[in-house]
């Protein structure tokens, strides 16, 4: 079974986020970047598969800049065994991406799509849920434990009131969780390896989809910065700031 | 009773002449001024002065003046040899500078800024990153220690071996000496030579000399990228080579190479047991490596081909590249990790010995098998900041043993390293200082001469030997 998988090239999670100073957009000037944290858990779901005898190949997909080659070598060095880059610098929203990869899909014909469930620069939360209606394929989101039985899938999902377990039938999309998986570390000799593998670049053009963004981004604003805190001097001053202040009691 | 209403009457006496605010007069307060770091000691003192600003710790050295009482001058208490804890309770004072975290000013063209001894480590380098600056000092105790005490202590930590120690990253010093006077060098000249650079004198003096009050600190452009990894060499030897040729390969952007074997691993575990193992445990040496860049250097690209010329070279049998820097904190998880794995242990010998670099592998090899060969009841541990030739070679006694039974052992590993630590013409303290802990060390250690000079400084800079006493050199009694 060939396992295809979804990744995206963001801001890596431990970054400060900084606001352009005309607050056009989020400060990405020399900033690190990485894979998606849910993508990460996307790969080594899709590794672990392979491992396991269940899939034969895992193909790596991304769209967006050229520098999203990083992140896709950091995915082959991780286990997958070749990439897909369809290169646009454009701001690619959600159904852009699942239209893409719905082509994709169509082309390379996975028995299995594992995709992050969001990505955490915008947060969005819709690309495996489009690309499921795109394609008409079964869906399982927010796979906390994925499992193949003869030709099915078994689902475990993380709900509000505990787990749900979905038998879904191949090919099927699944969106990943954080508790899925633990990522592996990339090892140097795959490192090196992952520099071989085959990187097939392609563009929204010749897969015959439109990128170009509906949503209008107006302006980005940084979260209120808490004020400092102040030492009271007595418990009656802590009253009286409290009632004439603060104004939580009376 | 005599002697506690002698200092019961010198703490109202202090009150008296620097105010109720300054003067913390209850010894239950003093508590957390009069132990050390690792908690195996403790102390007491007269009272624990908190001056606000250089005016008042000028105040308060002439308080103790008139009230003839030493001063032990502390900073954030991490000190790891006892320099900052007070021995002769009735008639010393602890100062500490915590009040004293403003950050005077910071100058993004000259790459300086100019801030009070009480400020935070790890405080004033996030601030100084939000502006893209970078102050290199990076410590384990970053947390909690202070920069005044970072500048006493001359402190090193894990990027010596690029930005240099603590003296390296100073410009300059505002300073209250033992008669209450105040010296003003707080310059943030690069080039300075008018005359003798009376800065260097209290830079790891470990405030016998004077009270650092202010410094003006050297600043480096904030890192953008930071490439770490965790590397299975095959020895000590290995790893040095690695280094060296790690140096040349990357024109000197190596930040940080630390050295750990593979007991830092189970070490590590034993305080974090859920701390993720990356790489297989069995190799017979680690390296764990950083690699730091800012503008147009591709960092990633340099760690990436030094590696695969290791790996060819047999330099590095395996390893593993963080590609976030969640994976990059974890990979510090381990060798962080081993410190307090260590201290779960229990008592044990904690050295911090530096030989030169060429002669580092032979001198671990070699006491390593002496420590196996006397000692064989003892885990000898080696790691650390390999890059500097600065190793903690540190000896646990077993589980079971008492803790008279751990004081001789550690005794007696103790005298073999340094006598080992002497034929290659090494140092006891490469980077935590002298403080009480190694003063017979250091005495025993240093020459006529060496010790005249000494004697000479602290006479004509503190004729009273007013200022931390019984640090560095034996108390002498001058009065």
């Amino acid at each position: 079974m060939k396992v295809l998988v979804a990744i995206k090239r963001v801001i890596d999670y431990n970054v400060k986020i900084r606001v352009k100073s005309d607050h056009s957009d989020v400060d990405l000037t020399n900033v690190k970047m990485a894979m998606n944290p849910f993508c990460e858990i996307a790969v080594e779901e899709a590794v672990r598969l392979k491992e396991k005898g269940v899939a034969t190949e895992v193909v790596v997909v991304t769209i967006g800049p050229k520098a999203a080659q990083e992140q896709l070598r950091t995915a082959l060095a991780l286990g997958a065994d070749r990439a897909i880059h369809v290169e646009t610098d454009l701001r690619v929203e959600s159904l852009g991406a699942a239209r893409a990869l719905a082509k994709i899909v169509e082309e390379q014909q996975p028995g299995l799509v594992i995709l992050g469930k969001q990505a955490i620069d915008t947060d969005n939360n819709q690309t495996g849920q489009m690309l499921a209606a795109l394609t008409g394929l079964p869906q399982g989101t927010f796979a906390s434990e994925v499992a193949v039985e003869d030709g099915r899938l078994r689902v475990t999902r993380e709900i509000d009131g505990g787990l749900e377990t979905l038998e879904l039938t191949l090919p099927a999309i699944v969106t990943t969780d954080l508790r899925l998986n633990e990522p592996r570390y990339a090892k140097l000799p795959d490192i090196m390896k992952a520099k071989k593998k085959p990187l097939e670049v392609r563009t929204p053009a010749d897969l015959g989809v439109e990128l170009a963004s509906r949503i209008k981004l107006l302006k980005v604003e940084p979260p209120a910065e808490r004020q400092a805190g102040i030492k009271v001097g007595s418990v009656d001053e802590l009253i009286d700031k409290l009632k004439n202040e603060a104004k939580v009691i009376s | 009773m005599e002697a506690e209403a002698l200092v019961t009457s010198l703490r109202n006496q202090l009150v008296d002449l620097l105010g109720q605010d300054t003067v913390v007069t209850e010894p239950h307060d003093h508590e957390p001024y009069c132990r050390d770091w690792h908690g195996d000691m403790t102390s007491a003192a007269v009272a624990v002065l908190r001056p606000r600003d250089t005016g008042e710790v000028a105040a308060a050295v002439r308080a103790c003046r008139t009230l003839d009482l030493d001063i032990v001058a502390q900073g954030g208490n991490t000190g790891l040899v006892l320099g900052a804890l007070p021995d002769r309770p009735e008639r010393q004072v602890v100062l500490s500078l915590e009040r004293m975290r403003h950050i005077r000013s910071i100058d993004e063209a000259d790459f300086s800024a100019i801030v009070e001894a009480g400020c935070v480590l790890e405080e004033l380098k996030l601030g100084l990153e939000e502006r893209g600056l970078f102050f290199p000092l990076t410590l384990g105790a970053q947390g909690s220690c202070r920069i005044g005490g970072n500048v006493s202590t001359n402190a090193g930590g894990v990027n010596v071996l690029r930005y240099g120690m603590t003296r390296e990253l100073v410009l300059g010093l505002e300073v209250v000496l033992a008669d209450g006077s105040v010296w003003d060098g707080l310059s943030t000249l690069r080039k300075d030579n008018r005359g003798i650079d009376l800065k260097q004198l209290f830079i790891g003096a470990e405030g016998t000399l004077g009270i650092i009050t202010a410094v003006a600190i050297k600043l480096s452009p904030l890192p953008e990228r930071i490439e770490t990894a965790l590397l299975g060499v095959g020895d000590l030897h290995t790893a040095i080579a690695l280094y060296r040729h790690a140096r040349r390969a990357c024109c000197d952007l190596v930040s940080a190479f630390e050295f750990m074997p593979p007991s830092a691993f189970t070490l590590a575990r034993e305080a974090q047991p859920d701390l993720p193992l990356p790489i297989a445990i069995d190799y017979p040496a680690y390296v764990l490596i950083e690699i730091s860049s800012s503008g147009l250097i591709d960092a990633k690209q340099l760690m990436e081909g030094l590696l695969e010329q290791a790996m060819e070279e047999s330099l590095v049998l395996d390893g593993v590249i963080a590609t976030s820097q969640a994976q990059a904190r974890q990979l510090w998880a381990i060798r962080e990790g081993m410190n307090e794995g260590q201290a779960l242990r229990g008592p044990h010998l904690r050295t911090d010995v530096s030989v030169p670099l060429s002669r580092l592998a032979a001198f671990v090899a070699e006491i390593g098998a002496e420590l196996d060969d006397a000692l064989p009841q003892c885990l000898a541990v080696a790691y650390g900041h390999v890059g500097d030739g600065n190793v903690h070679l540190n000896v646990l006694p077993p589980a079971g043993a008492t803790l008279a039974e751990r004081h001789t052992l550690i005794e007696q590993a103790k005298k073999m390293i340094n006598f080992r630590l002497d034929h290659y013409h090494g140092s006891f303290s490469a980077e935590h200082g002298i403080g009480r802990l190694k003063r017979d060390e250091f005495e025993h250690w240093i020459s006529p001469v060496h010790r005249r000079l000494l004697e000479a400084l602290k006479r004509a800079i503190d004729p009273e030997y007013r200022l931390n006493p019984g640090c560095q050199l034996p108390p002498i009694t001058a009065r």
